[in-house]
């Protein structure tokens, strides 16, 4: 990703409309009994196509954001969130993200590293807290529809950080795609 | 391939991001109430309030439909149990009648000051919902009341039939309002007509269920008993509640065979996770804290 002031304006203003789209928005809108839960999904789309370093900056960003506006425990999202791009990202370092449909998979885990995360650090904060297995359920919901609309949400990120990009993953999808040139027929298979 | 370098940047990133949310974390649970941290909250809350605002009303078509159909889905049955809770309560209604008239006969008898009742004496200022915590161990609303309508830190907030939380941040248009769902929540109550007293603590993920503790095993609670405030909350932020809000009836009891304490479970009147506007009694909680003092 390539650091510039537009970088950092086009990021900030991805973090709060996430963030405030999430808070007012969807989550008074339930559907099949749960909701989606955008954060986590840009939070790993960034990640993906940024890299770890941006990953790990936007988990932090949203996290924290989002403690600050619903008053929750400042910190505790961040450091949760801050986790799960930093390792979106490396895997995205790693595995090159050309695949089309990679952002499935990519945002199914983020979203149930992030439920898991805020789970383990909400429990470790909490004296005597009681679990209900109810919580379960709904973190899978949210899980099963965040895996439905990883998609569209890593699409509509891709297209919005595009201009950034060192790389961008589709144009190297492209390029392996094109057909390869030879030679008259008489000639083929020779690589000329 | 990466360079030395870059991997010792890009691990010195996460180390700072890290290191920075535990230490924010820390310094969040170390201040008090108008620590530095807590401060800055409610700035930003109050900075996103017309940003919020305005995502709300233009989701609330979509959420207003998908709330509809799920209504559909429940009618149905919420009639039913409705007809028979209408039965129940016109019952209730004529016993209570009888032991109000009864009750001030008898206050008026002993000379007894008339207490002040649940609502009654304080201003209800009525507020939207505007957002909500997306995680179900953090059960914060930020409604669209705040320092300006005279909404005070602590002022009890009750929504369609019962207690919702409490106050605990506020700023000038906004107020964030932690439910009785949430994991940090513990509120005194009193079982009616038994009048055993013990603590609703919540069911992390669970909002039509939480659990009355400390109901010593001789009371005789049943199914469908009323469970009110008794008048003080113990939390990490001591405040107060009037005396008499509704909570919610007990749906379940089991005795525990080694603890001294019954297991007592209630369904909240409130529907938390679906209530759109609320009602903060503004007032009450000045008062109880006076009262205290005294």
């Amino acid at each position: 990703m390539i650091l510039t002031p537009g970088t950092v304006v086009r990021l900030a203003l991805l973090v709060i409309f996430t963030v405030v789209i999430q808070v007012s928005g969807l989550e008074s809108i339930p559907l099949l009994g749960g909701t989606i839960d955008l954060i986590p999904l840009v939070v790993g789309a960034v990640a993906l196509y940024g890299g770890s370093i941006a990953g790990a900056a936007m988990g932090f960003c949203c996290g924290l954001l989002l403690d600050f506006i619903v008053g929750q425990d400042v910190g505790a999202s961040s450091l949760v969130l801050t986790a799960v791009g930093y390792f979106a990202g490396r895997y995205g370092e790693v595995n090159e993200p050309a695949n089309a449909l990679l952002p499935i998979p990519v945002g199914a885990a983020t979203t149930a590293a992030y439920l898991v995360g805020t789970t383990i650090v909400s429990l470790m904060l909490s004296f005597d807290a009681s679990l209900s297995i109810l919580a379960f359920r709904d973190m899978f919901l949210t899980l099963f529809l965040n895996t439905l609309v990883a998609l569209p949400v890593f699409a509509l990120v891709r297209k919005i950080i595009r201009p950034v990009l060192t790389r961008d993953p589709l144009d190297r999808r492209r390029k392996r795609a094109q057909p390869i040139e030879s030679g008259p027929i008489g000639l083929r298979g020779l690589g000329i | 391939m990466y360079d030395k370098k870059v991997v010792r940047r890009r691990r010195a990133v996460l180390g700072v991001l890290v290191a920075l949310s535990i230490g924010l974390l820390t310094v969040y649970f170390g201040e008090n109430g108008g620590g530095i941290l807590h401060s800055f909250q409610n700035g930003t809350s109050a900075v996103f309030s017309p940003l919020e605002k305005g995502v709300s009303i233009v989701f609330k078509p979509v959420s207003n439909l998908t709330h509809w159909t799920g209504d559909v889905f429940h009618a149905k049955k919420e009639n039913k149990q409705l007809k028979k809770q209408v039965q129940q309560l016109q019952a209730e209604l004529a016993q209570n009648q009888t032991a109000q008239r009864d009750a001030a006969e008898l206050r008026s008898l002993v000379g007894l000051p008339r207490s002040s009742n649940f609502a009654s004496g304080d201003k209800l200022i009525t507020a939207r919902v505007i957002s909500r915590s997306p995680t179900v161990w953090y059960s914060n609303v930020v409604i669209n009341a705040g320092s300006g309508s005279g909404v005070h830190i602590d002022d009890p907030v009750i929504a369609a039939g019962g207690l919702a939380g409490k106050v605990t941040s506020v700023s000038g248009g906004e107020a964030i309002v932690t439910l009785i769902t949430d994991e940090s929540s513990a509120v005194s109550a009193e079982v009616m007509p038994d009048g055993s007293n013990g603590i609703v603590r919540p069911e992390v993920g669970n909002p039509n269920d939480m659990l009355l503790d400390y109901i010593d095993k001789g009371a005789k609670i049943r199914k469908g008993d009323s469970v009110v405030t008794s008048g003080f909350t113990s939390s990490k932020l001591d405040s107060l509640f009037p005396r008499g809000i509704p909570i919610g009836k007990v749906t379940k009891v089991s005795p525990s065979e080694l603890e001294q304490y019954q297991r007592v479970h209630i369904e909240p009147y409130a529907d938390l996770r679906r209530m759109n506007y609320v009602q903060v009694l503004t007032g009450n909680a000045e008062q109880q804290r006076a009262q205290v003092v005294k």
